[in-house]
This record gives C-alpha cells, structure tokens and sequence, in this order.
C-alpha cells in the first residue's frame, strides 16, 4: 500500500503534461474555416512591403482565416458569428493590395481586421439593419487620413438603404446617405472619382428597374441618379449577375430571362449593351458568372463564365472607356465537365485562369494565346465551384496557383497543375465519429476464433497450418529486416507503437452526407472521404464499427455500411417511415454481436428486441426516461418524469467500455471502502428554468429508482451544464448564482461526487464535497478510458470559451480531500491533500496546449492495447486528435532510451571477454608451473 | 652393630624433576621449534586425561553441564532489549538497511530453532537427557519471542497481509444479473 502510494504520488506529478517534442506528433488538429464563400476568397499581400501574399476567406461558417498558400497552415482566423447578433445568411469579406486591414461584415456586425495578425481593428454594429454590401475605397481623397483605406458599405435597414463611409483607422462614420425611396438597397461601388450605390426600384408592374445612384465620395452628396429599364429581366435580386467592383469601369451585368442575350451597363452610362450568348453546347445554361479585375488601375476587362450540366465555356469581352461600349472579343472553347475560372491582375494586365477537369490553362485578357498549360496530376472527379487565383509573370512564361474549391468541401491549392495541398474543410460540419477497426484485425480474431472452438487436436493442427502458411510473408519480413532494425536505432522514434493499436483510423460522418477516414496515425490525414448520402441534413444517431467495415445509422432508419480501408459503400439500407429519436447499441458488452434498436420520439423501442435478460433505458422527446424489458415494447417497466417545472436536459450513462481496476479503495488504515460499482446507472440532469434550480438524479436503470438526487440553486439554466460518469462516480459543472444559503459563490462550479458500498445493501453512501469553483464553462465533459481501467483516469473538458480541451486528473477532483484543515498521516498517504476551493486549470492538464481547438461539440475516448495510452478525438467544428498518458507512457520505452548506446555496450562488453579470456587462460596455466 | 641408621639418600635428580612442576622454560627455549614428529598437544592432552581421569565423578559433572545448559537456553533472551531497541529505531520505512536487518532478526531464530538439538548436544548424558528437555522449551520459547520481535517488526513495516486491503486484488467486482442498454439523446 505504501509502495503504491508512492508510486501514485510519482506518477501524479508531472501526469497529462505534453512534451515539446510530442507536439504534432502525437497529437494532430485540423483547423477548419468552412466552405469559402466565393465572392469573399482572395489573394492578397498584407504588407506593401512584402511580395508575399496569403490565402483570406470570410466561409459560410462566419469565419474569417488567412491560409498559408504555400502549405494550406491556417495563419490566423476569428469567427465573426459570435459578434454578429442577427443571423446572417451569407458574410462579406474585402481587403486591398498593400492594405492591412480587411474588412468584414455579416448581419449587423462590421469589423475591421489587421490582414497580417488577424487582430482586431475595430468593430461596428448597424443599428437596425443588416450590411447588404461592403467596399473598400482604393483611391486616396482628400479627406483619407493616413492609414488604412475607408469602408463604403451598405445597409438594408428595413427597406431603407443607407450608404455609410467609415473610417478606415476607427471605424466611425465619416457621411451617410439615407435613401428613403423604398428601394431595395442592393450593392455599392466605385470608381476613382465615384461612389455608385445600385439600388433596385421596383417597377410598375413586375421586375426591378436598377437604379444607379452617384455619390461624391468626399461629401455623400448625390451627383446625379440614373435608372435602367430592367424590369422585363430582372426578376429578383438573384437575376443580377454581376456588380463590377473597383474597376476603372465598373459593370452591371444581368440576361434576359430566356439567357439568350447578356446585357451590360457600364455604371454611370445610360447605356446598355446587348451581347447574343452563343450557346452551341445544346444544353440549357445553368449559372452564368462574371470575373472581372478588382483593380482600380487593371484593364477594363472581364470574362463571362457559362456553365450547363455537362460543360462550359467562357468569353472574355473589353470595355471601352471612351464609348462605354462593351464588345466580345474572344471565346474560350466549350470543354466537357466542370470548369472553374478566376481573373488576376499583374501591374494593369488581366489574366485568366481556367481549371478545367483534366487541365488547368492561362490566357491574357488582351488576346486568346494560352500563356500555360499545364495536365492536372490528378484529375478529380469532384466537381470545382469555384476557385481564386494568383499568377506570376516570368518573362513569357507565367506561373499560376490557385484555391479551387470542390463541391464536396475540399479546398485545394493546384499550383502548375500540381495540387500542393488540400483542406478538407467539409469536416467542419463532423455530426458524428467513431474509432474504426482494420481488416488485419479481423482474419486474426477470426482464426483465433476458429482456434477457440476446436477440439486441443484440431486446433493445434489449425495453429500449425496457420504458421505455415504465415511463413510466406518470411522473406518479406527477412528483408525488410535490417531497413527495420537500422530505423529503429537511427529514428528518434523509439518505438513504432502502430501495431499497438494507437493508429486507429477514424470514422468522421458529416452533416451534408459525406463519410472522411482520418488517419490518426498520420497527423489525422484524411484517407478517403465519400459521399455516402445525397442530403443536406444527414442526422447520424450512431456509427457502429466491426472489424473492416463501419455501419452509420441515420434517424430515418436507413444505414450505410462501408469498408474502412477503401471508403467502398458495403450495404445500404433503405429509410423506414419514422423518424428516430436515438439508436441503442445492444451486446456492446463483449464487443461482438452488435444489434441496434431505434428509439421513437415516444421513447418506445421501435422494434422489440431480443436480448433476454437485457433492459433498455430511453429518453422521450417530451423528456421522461424510461425502461423497457425485451418482450415489450408498447409498455415501459418503469417511468422517471423530472417533478413539474423541470425540464430534463441530458441523460448519461457509464462508457461501454469502463473496466475496473480496483473493486475498492485503500484507506489509510488499510481498511477498504468498497466501490458502488453498477453498470446500469444513468445520471439525469433536469433543469428548471423558473427558480433556477438545476436538478441531477442518478437512476438505477434496471429498476428506475432513484439512487440519490441533488438540488442545486441559483444556476443559469442557458449556459452549458455538463455531465459524465464512469466508474463509482459522476460529476457535472453549471453556473452558479449566489442564492440564498445555499451557494455563496458565483461562477462555474464543478462538482464531483462518488458513490461507496453502505454496510447495508440497500442504500449507497455518497461522498460529495463543496464544489471546485473553476475559471471557465465546460461544454462538454468525458472521461479517458485504457485497456484495464488501471490508469489513473482524466475528466477530459472541452472549453469553449478558451477553445481548449483540457483533462483533469481524476485524483485531483478526489470527494474525499479534507476541507479546512491539512489532511492526516493516514489521508496524506491515500494521496489528498487539502481541499481549495478555487480549481485553477493546471498548464500541464491542456490536452490542446497552445492549439485553438475550437467549437468542439463531442470529444471520444478509446482504449489502446496499451494501458498506459487512450487515444482521444475531439469534433464539431474543428478536428482533433491526441493521445492521453495520464500515468506517463509506463509500458512505453522513453525517447531517452538509446538502442544505439545499448548494442554498443553489448558490442564493448563482448569484445572485452574476447580480448582478456585468452590472456587469463595463459596467466592461470603460467601460475601452475611457476611453482 | 652400632651402625647408625643413615638418612636415606636424597633422592635421585630424575625423581625431583619427575615431582616438581617443569620450569617455565625461557624466552628463548619457548621460541625453539619442535622436533619433527613431536606434537606438544599430545602432552598435555594426556595430562587433561589424567587429570579428567583423577576429578571424574559423574553427580558433579551432571550438575556442571545442566548449569551451563541453562545458560545456552537463557543467551538469546540478552538480545531481545538490543534487538528491539535497534528494531524501533531502524524505523518502518522500506529501506535496505531496514530490511536487511529484519531478515537478520529472523534468520537468528530460525537457525536456533533448527538446531536446537545441536546446541545442547554436548551437555546430553543419558543422566541428563530428560532433565534437558525442559531447557530446550525454556531455549525455544526465547527463539520465538525473538520472532515474534522480528513479526511485529515486519506488521509494523505493514508486510503482512493482515487487513481487508491486502486481499482486495482477489475480491471481484460483483456483477448484476441484468444489464441495461442505454439510448439517450
């Protein structure tokens, strides 16, 4: 007991902390943004002094993040959704050349953020409105201050458009326009000596008129207005293709509605110029897009995309300054499949880059010869949606990279036709994940299996068989040998833990129907990624994994079966009628045999299920809890509905997998006080919004009784409250309110209680402690799990608020530690220590340390062969994956350990025997005659 | 014959030396080596034997040997107050001087159990052998006293399985007949 202790207190020490040098090695995170939105991606140089440029997109998540175009590393990114009160449909990101600041709006929320830091400039709240369009104003006037360039943006304030010019520096207002007409406001832009704000006028009858307005970007004041007669084409704001932005002619573009003919205003002419669309390819087009220079100095040329189901062509047409007149001046040819384009400006030159499916291709605006051609490596079947790009002159030749987004959330940088990196940002909308199970494993156990059953004869022979037929692989291994052994004793890697079970992949599903593989032994490299369901909205109840293959369930009842090492889809089932509440995992037990019943919104099972002396705890929608027996499924056992006012929350229950190590706990005087340990208890947290109260009953969930219930006061039902189980003990956090007697401390509170064997069999003792007042909410609360349960155990929390996963050792959080007073002998040596009140987060416990691990909704926790190890993947937004000593890696060779300096010693040693055992056989011979 | 009786003549050198003690011999002489083949223990030892010879009476020898049987059987009581004295100091800290002294404290009695017999081999005469015997309890019980020292010792260091924890690895968890599946939300 003693020895244990103090092995404990060696362990606990420096427990859970992170080494340098395990960073990006053990751990991986995939920092997502989201799907970049396509009108707010660019290219730009955040310093004038720097030619270096970087990768800025505002997604459709609200997140605005700078990429490293040169390896796809996140720089920086803040997420605007937080600020941006009203909901907002689609965000606005601009910035500029030379210009450290970019600015972006979503909703009523405009801020201004440093392009090289990302740090905040300032931030703005419309009152009353929500930010139609945003501009940066590129030339310098007379009233700019220095610095950064002003903000044109915008506002739909309930049918009222304004036009605001903001500081740049500040964000303050330098003039405002109120445009009371009732106009729907639409866009602004601008040109060296004007500010146009486009509005769109309905007409008469149907449609929209475009209203051009002239604004004097000094003053605000009105110059002249001009109205075009669109009404017969433009039916809804959508119609309008185009608003030419900061070009030294901007552009409105927009078709007829049978998109036989395209028609172009130069904004501030009157006129519009007609271009017949010559579509050759026989099929309906499906979008039109226009890519035009952003520059103020770039020609005033721009390039009209058309694409139908099937391909796409483009025609690039020139602007003429003098007449206003547009003309078509060249055709890039119809291609089969998807392509996607961008313009980039090199001094006044515009150039386009097309991507097509197979190719990826530069032309000058000026004229039709192709600067570069270059072969995609690897052609894609996943069709672009749009891409930027950034194109360097090398005398005649030009080099290009660009960002194309795919359909199915990947975001790639194809550099020469040379993809450099993918971002798989669809894993941003991770609804659902599980560690899966390889192949390799499965003919194993199958042997094994096979073995078992067997008579001692067979099964021998069986064994004999399965060697010999193992000795096929012996040359392999034979040469692969010495490439191993020099690894081993060259790498740093000490030992290559893969076959230890620490390489899991893992199954990411997404909410828009794709299934992503992520190698967790490769820095969480995505392996394949599928799309298993044609659905926006793919509500996955639980993923069920089996050596080779992973079963996902959906709420409809339909499920998909897929291989883990291809991303080949198995077996499909078909939806049933109902919708889903929940799926239950039965005969998870051993591992083998896994059946899943679907649970109605009622909590009824939607099948009866066969497990004989198996019970079944649901949750309704109407929050009761409630337990079925296998023959019924009509009529609950039992019921548990929180007393009237309270309204349940969460429900918890114990992992699966929770092995006990030790039935007891060894107190000092070498008595025992038993653990209460029952598989079948679920935690119930009930909240009641009215008084305040937050309720937690932990139920038996054979039986339904209650087994103990708490009360706690004062607590603020709308932050998070979290909860976890395992063992012998739960604990779960909320924010506390000063109220009454009962609570004198307000902040987040984390309690912990465990539960104790009584002499008698019918109560349990429970033993609860003040609560640990902690710095910051836990949205959500796991606990590691190993091999054996013999490792001390982490509560792993996810800290939204400091976008960190951080995990408590278990011992820390003890019941038991003494309060206001040090402990005893007898207390020190069980390894308390005095009870503080405040539980300030230790650097050490940071599972994420330094990463910006944020919006992580569900963290899991699995068991390696090793004890020492669990390996633990955090989703939601971002992705992350990390594995977990809690106890040091005990069974682990250290890195300090050289194999090099061990085959040395051994060498040394040998070839010391071998130099003195002649010479001391000659000196024993020589004694014996010497007398 | 009036012939006076003469004393009688002293007695012959070789008599008076036979008689008379032999003086110590010098420094010098003490030094000089024996003669090959001369044993001097052959000497006295054949002196001892004429001497055991002539003080032989058995009632005496008897109670000689009971004497000193005693004080066998009594001789390891001395050691109990130092041993326990250097039991209670050495501390019940693990530590190797600490162990190594207790494995001494038990492997003295043991030994002395063991050979209980070959101690007191010596003073065992067919006259003595049942008045022995209670000797040898009186010599076993100070050896088990000097155990029972070294177990408090080793229960105090907290080595014997003597509470409910040292036997809670071979406890198992108790497990319910009825297990329940869990499907929340």
């Amino acid at each position: 007991m003693r020895l244990q202790a103090a092995l404990f207190l060696a362990c606990l020490s420096p427990a859970a902390a992170i080494y340098p040098d395990e960073i990006n090695h053990v751990d991986f995170h995939h920092a997502l943004l989201g799907a970049p939105s396509a009108d707010s991606t660019f290219f730009l140089k955040p310093s004038p002094s720097s030619n270096a440029s970087l990768l800025y997109t505002l997604s459709d998540k609200l997140i605005v993040g700078a990429v490293n175009p040169r390896d796809g590393a996140l720089v920086w990114r803040q997420n605007v959704s937080r600020s941006a009160n009203s909901p907002a449909n689609a965000g606005l990101l601009r910035g500029l050349d030379g210009n450290d600041a970019l600015v972006g709006a979503a909703g009523s929320y405009i801020s201004s953020w440093s392009a090289q830091d990302g740090k905040l400039g300032w931030e703005n709240w419309v009152s009353g409105g929500v930010v139609a369009d945003l501009e940066l104003l590129e030339l310098e006037d007379a009233t700019a201050s220095s610095g950064l360039r002003d903000t044109v943006a915008v506002i739909n304030s309930e049918g009222t458009g304004i036009v605001k010019r903001l500081n740049g520096n500040n964000g303050r207002t330098v003039w405002e326009y109120k445009d009371a007409s009732g106009d729907v406001p639409f866009q602004v832009s601008s040109s060296s000596t004007e500010i146009f704000y486009v509005s769109l006028q309905s007409a008469l009858l149907k449609g929209f008129k475009i209203k051009v307005t002239a604004l004097d970007p000094l003053s605000g004041q009105v110059t002249r207005q001009q109205i075009l007669n669109s009404e017969a084409d433009v039916g809804t704001p959508e119609s309008v293709i185009y608003v030419g932005a900061n070009s030294a002619s901007p552009i409105i573009v927009w078709t007829d509605k049978a998109q036989k003919t395209l028609k172009v205003n130069v904004i501030g002419t009157k006129e519009v110029t007609s271009i017949a669309i010559d579509n050759t390819s026989g099929s309906d087009i499906r979008q039109i897009t226009v890519h035009a220079p952003h520059k103020l100095n770039a020609l005033p040329h721009f390039l009209v995309h058309y694409a139908t189901e099937t391909g796409a062509w483009a025609e690039v047409c020139h602007v003429d300054l003098m007449s206003g007149k547009v003309t078509k001046v060249y055709q890039l040819p119809y291609l089969p499949g998807q392509s996607a384009v961008a313009a980039s400006v090199i001094d006044a030159n515009v150039y386009f880059t097309r991507i097509t499916d197979s190719e990826a291709l530069v032309v000058s605006s000026a004229s039709h010869g192709i600067l570069g051609r270059w072969d995609l490596q690897k052609p894609s079947s996943d069709s672009a949606l749009h891409s930027v790009s950034e194109v360097v002159a090398k005398g005649k030749s030009v080099a290009v990279r660009s960002a194309l987004f795919r359909k199915h959330g990947d975001w790639q940088l194809i550099r020469n036709g040379q993809v450099e990196w993918t971002r798989h940002e669809g894993l941003i909308d991770a609804v659902a994940a599980t560690w899966a199970e390889s192949a390799v494993q499965e003919d194993l156990a199958h042997e094994l299996e096979v073995e078992g059953h067997e008579t001692v004869i067979g099964a021998y022979l069986h064994r004999v068989k399965r060697h010999a037929r193992d000795l096929q692989y012996l040359p392999d291994w034979l040469k692969d040998l010495p490439k191993r052994i020099l690894s081993s004793i060259l790498t740093d890697e000490v030992s290559n833990l893969d076959s230890f079970g620490v390489a899991k992949p893992v199954l990411v599903a997404t909410k828009n129907g794709r299934v992503y593989a992520l190698d967790t032994g490769n820095h969480g490299a995505v392996s394949w990624g599928i799309q298993a369901v044609e659905t926006s909205n793919w509500a996955v109840k639980a993923i069920l994994a089996s050596p080779g293959a992973a079963t996902i369930y959906s709420d409809d009842g339909s499920s998909v079966t897929v291989d883990v090492s291809t991303g080949e889809i198995i077996a499909r089932v078909e939806p049933s009628s109902s919708k889903l509440l929940a799926i239950a995992v039965l005969g998870a037990q051993d591992g083998s045999k896994l059946a899943t019943v679907g649970v109605n919104a009622d909590g009824s099972p939607a099948t009866s299920f066969a497990d004989e002396d198996g019970f079944l705890v649901t949750t309704s929608a109407d929050g009761r809890v409630l337990g079925w027996i296998a023959k019924d499924n009509k009529i609950p056992v039992w019921e548990f509905v929180p007393p009237s006012g309270e309204k349940l929350v969460k429900a918890t229950a114990r992992p699966a997998h929770d092995p006990v190590a030790s039935i007891g706990k060894v107190l000092g005087n070498r008595s025992v006080l038993y653990k209460y340990l029952n598989p079948n208890m679920a935690l119930v947290t009930a909240v009641n919004e009215e008084t305040h109260t937050a309720s937690f009953y932990l139920l038996d969930g054979v039986s339904g009784k209650v087994l103990h219930a708490t009360t706690q006061a004062g607590v603020d039902s709308t932050q998070p409250i979290a909860s976890a189980m395992s063992e012998n003990w739960f604990a779960y956090s909320f924010f506390g309110d000063v109220s009454g007697r009962e609570s004198s401390a307000k902040g987040y509170q984390l309690v912990i209680s465990e539960l104790y064997e009584s002499p008698s069999p019918t109560t349990v003792v429970l033993s609860t402690p003040p609560a640990f007042m902690i710095p910051e909410p836990i949205s959500h609360m796991a606990v590691t799990q190993t091999r054996q349960g013999i490792t001390t155990r982490l509560l792993l929390c996810t800290l939204p608020s400091s976008n960190s996963i951080v995990g408590i050792p278990r011992p820390v959080l003890d019941p038991r530690r003494p309060v206001d007073r040090d402990p005893t002998a007898a207390e020190a040596e069980e390894g308390l220590f005095r009870y503080a009140p405040y539980l300030d987060f230790d650097g050490k416990w940071y599972l994420s340390h330094t990463r910006d691990v944020a919006g992580i909704k569900d963290v899991l926790s699995s068991p390696t062969l090793l004890e020492s190890t669990s390996l633990i993947f955090a989703y939601g937004s971002d992705i992350f994956g990390t594995r977990a000593t809690p106890s040091q890696a005990f069974d682990i060779l250290g890195k300090n350990f050289s194999k090099l300096q061990l085959v040395l010693t051994v060498v040394a040693l040998g070839a010391g025997v071998a130099v003195l055992a002649p010479m001391t056989r000659r000196k024993q011979v020589n004694a014996l005659w010497k007398i | 014959m009036s012939q006076a009786r003469l004393p009688p003549p002293p007695p012959p050198q070789w008599v008076v030396s036979l008689n008379s003690p032999m003086p110590r011999p010098s420094k010098a002489a003490s030094s000089i080596p024996d003669p090959p083949g001369f044993s001097s223990t052959r000497g006295k030892q054949r002196q001892q034997q004429q001497q055991q010879a002539t003080t032989k009476k058995p009632a005496d020898t008897d109670v000689l040997k009971m004497k000193k049987a005693w004080e066998v059987a009594i001789g390891p009581s001395k050691q109990i107050p130092m041993n326990a004295i250097m039991m209670y100091m050495s501390g019940n800290s693990l530590q190797i001087f600490s162990i190594m002294m207790v494995m001494m404290l038990f492997k003295g009695p043991i030994q002395g159990l063991i050979n209980t017999n070959a101690a007191f081999a010596k003073y065992d005469t067919p006259s003595t052998h049942s008045r022995l015997l209670g000797v040898k309890v009186v010599y076993m019980l100070m050896q088990l006293v000097l155990l029972g020292l070294g177990i408090w010792k080793v229960n105090a260091m907290g080595l014997l399985p003597t509470t409910r924890s040292d036997w809670l690895a071979w406890e198992s968890e108790r497990q319910p007949l009825e297990r329940a599946h869990f499907a929340f939300r």
